[in-house]
């Protein structure tokens, strides 16, 4: 059981890093907009009548 | 309900497609009805980029959003240097451009926005902010072509307006952002101490190895902190400003409950004590945090009106320097500068009427559709339009200090008042804080003298267990449940406390106009005088003479064929319109101007048609009820909530649409002070109020009344002074509403019953030793969870 003693704080540690990192994400606007990207996944594959995008 | 042969809705905007049109739009293999020929170029647009999904997935529209402009807006002023100084920011030679777009309502506006964007040669990012309706465009600063991307977005239907660049992020991101990493600590903390909390259960049954123990518990230790300390910590301030400010309200009872047992299992942590209640601290934070984050973004939903007042001032003003017009954008008009305003266009200030004569149509401000005629010293407010002539203005007021600015200003604080959901629940709360805290104390007095050892272990359970947390989230969860639900039912909750009034309401007080009738005329019925025309004949005419006019009246007379071609076309202000067609002088307007005989006595305006002297045809214009409204009412009346037409309206007007829809109740020449009254006089007979009206003079009524409803389409004012905003073009939701107002309080009470007898049953127990720590806090948990889950059954409401 004494493995808890290391494997714990290490979790504890890889928990710190993606509060960090989360924050930085909210931090750097991502989460600003949490409505459009649920519909673009949905929408992406939308029919295009003719293929020509932008160079 | 608007489906049926006379009442078509145009696919695009939703508006009501004239009585005529025949226009159409394929999209999807099937032949889309529309009411004009921009929204038809709109959707053919948005179809040949391939993008017709956006019809499928986004909300339904409020009526006439998304309807483009009839004429195209000059955008290529800012494509000067000096305008895309004033409006860009340039980095490492992209310039950088925040664009507000008016008319965008839900998240499918902003992918349909980004996605043609993109296609857009030049551009290297354009991202849209669905909160704030900002637009931020990256484009290159050598081949800028910012009239372009503008220009783009007009024809989508939107009404784009470039803001100076702002350094400062909008208060509400900030208020999102910060919500988000609360929310992120606290369920994290949450997952991690339930799990260490797990083990140290499961060890209390298998037989602990106190070093583990130990461990275990500072483990919770370093996890739950940062969540009592950074994720509750709004809970603590505003539970603190109730207590300095004498009161107390919900926050304080969360407050000490999350406090004392945080200290009590710091305590028994570090002096290896009996229990340890980390798993209900970060438990508890998570699940009020997790409701308050809910509760912010429906605050942030409800449609951004003061931005989108913004909107309707123009981007550009013509300046009047000596001899010269110069076209300068807004934000650089100061007092006492000239403006030259051409019919048809907004006024940009706040200013005086120098020259000329007009009629202007202040309906944004006042919900009053006629226009009003102006003459030289008159006041002209920002945002109006001016109708008939040229006018030359002299500018008194600009920018936050026009009468538009105030009322932005008035609607962007009550956004930001934290809507007054718990009332209800903080009158319960102040007496159970007491109540609370002294039974608490008494139970610890007892066991001090009874058994020392087990007195603070006892006592501690006791606050865990009562932790009124269930009680807490009663209202709030019903409340924020019903409001989500609501706005999905095309029902805007401003005043939270709406909700409780509605569903006690027993009298309905309904203004006439724009509220019951459509509040703009339309064609009764045409009468032709003269047998060389016939009636199709004297429409087309009629419409190609008002096809230019700005006049309110002028959109009843809308046809979509083909109309002949007016030369010499002509206004007069207050008479009429005239032109010639085919050789021959035509007018439209009152008796006097066309040559005709005044119509006599009756609630309809009568408009004449004239050719050479001599009348043709006149046209009965009528403002007709609402197709919806006898059904409403009708329901309404089932409801047990009696119905009345209060209105400022002649009596015959008045009396003939009480006769169609079955009121008694009936007042009529009122003034704004008259209807407070009778509302008042109501009040006193022990009536519970419900005001439903769209104008300006509604505003003191509908603030007056127990609950105010107001329907999107009418004067901002009134808006802003409702608690209850009703999109769309139609009645029924009211009868939504009340519906779901009575089905929310039932929720409420159930939950504040249940939290109660809960907590009847707990307390005792708990103070006579009976529960076990880890027991009460799985039962406050779980009385929790019962008081969410009850509210969340009102998103099934239909």
């Amino acid at each position: 059981m004494s493995i808890l003693y290391v494997l714990i704080p290490l979790a504890l540690l890889l928990l710190a890093g993606a509060v960090w990192v989360f924050f930085w994400a909210v931090g750097s606007g991502q989460f600003d907009d949490l409505d459009t990207p649920a519909m673009r996944i949905v929408m992406d594959d939308d029919t295009k009548p003719d293929e020509e995008d932008k160079p | 309900m608007t489906d049926d042969k006379n009442h078509k809705t145009c696919f695009h905007c939703a508006l009501p497609v004239p009585t005529g049109c025949e226009l159409t739009v394929q999209i999807d293999e099937e032949q889309r009805p529309v009411c004009c020929p921009g929204c038809k170029a709109v959707a053919e647009l948005i179809r040949d980029t391939g993008l017709t999904r956006y019809y499928d997935l986004r909300d339904a529209p409020e009526p006439g959003v998304g309807r483009p402009p009839e004429e195209a807006a000059e955008w290529r002023v800012f494509d000067s240097p000096e305008m895309l100084d004033a409006f860009t920011e340039s980095h490492d030679n992209m310039r950088e451009a925040t664009i507000y777009v008016g008319g965008m309502y839900c998240s499918a506006c902003s992918w349909l926005i980004e996605t043609t964007l993109d296609k857009q040669p030049g551009i290297k990012s354009a991202e849209v902010n669905p909160i704030t309706h900002r637009l931020r465009l990256r484009f290159p600063a050598e081949d800028a072509s910012l009239s372009g991307y503008l220009a783009t977005l007009t024809d989508l239907g939107y009404q784009p307006q470039p803001l100076s660049p702002e350094s400062t992020v909008r208060p509400e991101v900030t208020e999102q952002r910060t919500a988000l990493k609360r929310l992120l600590v606290a369920s994290l903390g949450m997952m991690q101490v339930m799990m260490f909390a797990v083990g140290l259960y499961s060890m209390d049954f298998q037989g602990i190895d106190p070093d583990m123990q130990h461990f275990l518990r500072l483990v919770s230790f370093f996890v739950t902190t940062p969540v009592v300390f950074y994720a509750a910590r709004p809970f603590f301030t505003s539970a603190w400003r109730g207590v300095v400010g004498r009161k107390p309200g919900m926050d304080l009872p969360v407050s000490i409950a999350v406090g004392s047992a945080y200290i009590a299992s710091v305590y028994a942590t570090f002096t290896r004590g009996e229990a340890v209640w980390f798993d209900s601290v970060t438990m508890f934070v998570f699940f009020l945090t997790l409701g308050r984050f809910l509760e912010m973004r429906a605050r942030h939903r409800s449609i951004d009106r003061s931005a989108a007042l913004s909107s309707l001032l123009p981007n550009t003003a013509t300046r009047i320097d000596g001899e010269a017009h110069v076209v300068v954008p807004v934000s650089q008009l100061t007092r006492g500068d000239r403006v030259l305003i051409r019919a048809g266009e907004p006024i940009p200030a706040d200013g005086i009427l120098a020259t000329g004569t007009t009629s202007i149509d202040e309906a944004l401000l006042t919900g009053e559709a006629r226009p009003q005629t102006k003459v030289v010293g008159d006041e002209l407010s920002a945002g109006s339009i001016n109708l008939d002539s040229m006018i030359e203005m002299s500018v008194t007021s600009t920018g936050s200090d026009t009468t538009l600015g105030t009322i932005s200003r008035l609607s962007e604080r009550a956004r930001y008042a934290r809507p007054a959901f718990v009332t209800l629940a903080d009158k319960i709360a102040s007496y159970i804080v007491v109540a609370l805290l002294v039974v608490a104390t008494g139970v610890a007095t007892f066991w001090y003298f009874a058994d020392p050892d087990r007195a603070f272990v006892i006592t501690l359970s006791v606050l865990v267990v009562t932790c009124p947390c269930a009680l807490a989230l009663a209202t709030p969860a019903a409340f924020a449940a019903a409001g989500s639900r609501l706005s999905q039912l095309r029902l805007l909750v401003t005043n939270g406390n709406a909700i409780e009034a509605l569903s006690r309401a027993t009298l309905a007080v309904f203004d006439k106009t724009g509220t019951l009738t459509m509040g703009m005329p339309r064609i009764t019925a045409v009468f032709v005088t003269d047998n060389a025309w016939t009636e199709k004949d004297s429409r087309v005419i009629a419409a190609a003479l008002e096809h230019a006019s700005t006049h309110p009246l002028a959109r009843a007379f809308a046809v979509p064929d083909d109309l002949p071609a007016v030369t010499s076309h002509d206004i007069v202000v207050g008479q009429g319109v005239s032109g010639m067609i085919d050789g021959r002088e035509w007018r439209l307007g009152n008796a006097a101007f066309v040559g005709g005989a005044a119509a006599e006595d009756s609630t309809a305006t009568h408009v004449f048609l004239g050719v050479d002297g001599n009348v043709v045809a006149w046209f009965e214009l009528e403002d007709e009820v609402r197709p919806d409204a006898g059904q409403t009412l009708d329901t309404v009346r089932q409801l047990g909530i009696a119905t009345a037409l209060v209105s400022g309206d002649n009596r015959v007007a008045v009396e003939s649409v009480a006769a169609q829809l079955a009121i008694n109740d009936v007042h009529y020449e009122c003034t704004p002070e008259d209807k407070l009254a009778i509302i008042e006089a109501a009040q006193k007979r022990g009536e519970t109020v419900v005001m439903i009206g769209d104008g300006i003079n509604d505003a003191p009524v509908l603030a007056g009344a127990d609950t105010s409803i107001a329907p999107a389409h009418g004067a901002l004012l009134a808006q802003t002074s409702a608690d209850i905003i009703m999109l769309g073009d139609s009645l029924s939701p009211l009868t939504t509403a009340v519906e779901m107002s009575r089905k929310t309080m039932r929720i409420v009470r159930q939950n504040l019953a249940w939290a109660i007898v809960y907590n009847a049953l707990a307390l005792p127990l708990a103070a006579a030793g009976y529960v076990p720590p880890w027991a009460a806090a799985i039962g406050m948990s779980a009385s929790s969870l019962i008081v969410v889950l009850n509210a969340l059954r009102l998103n099934r409401f239909e």
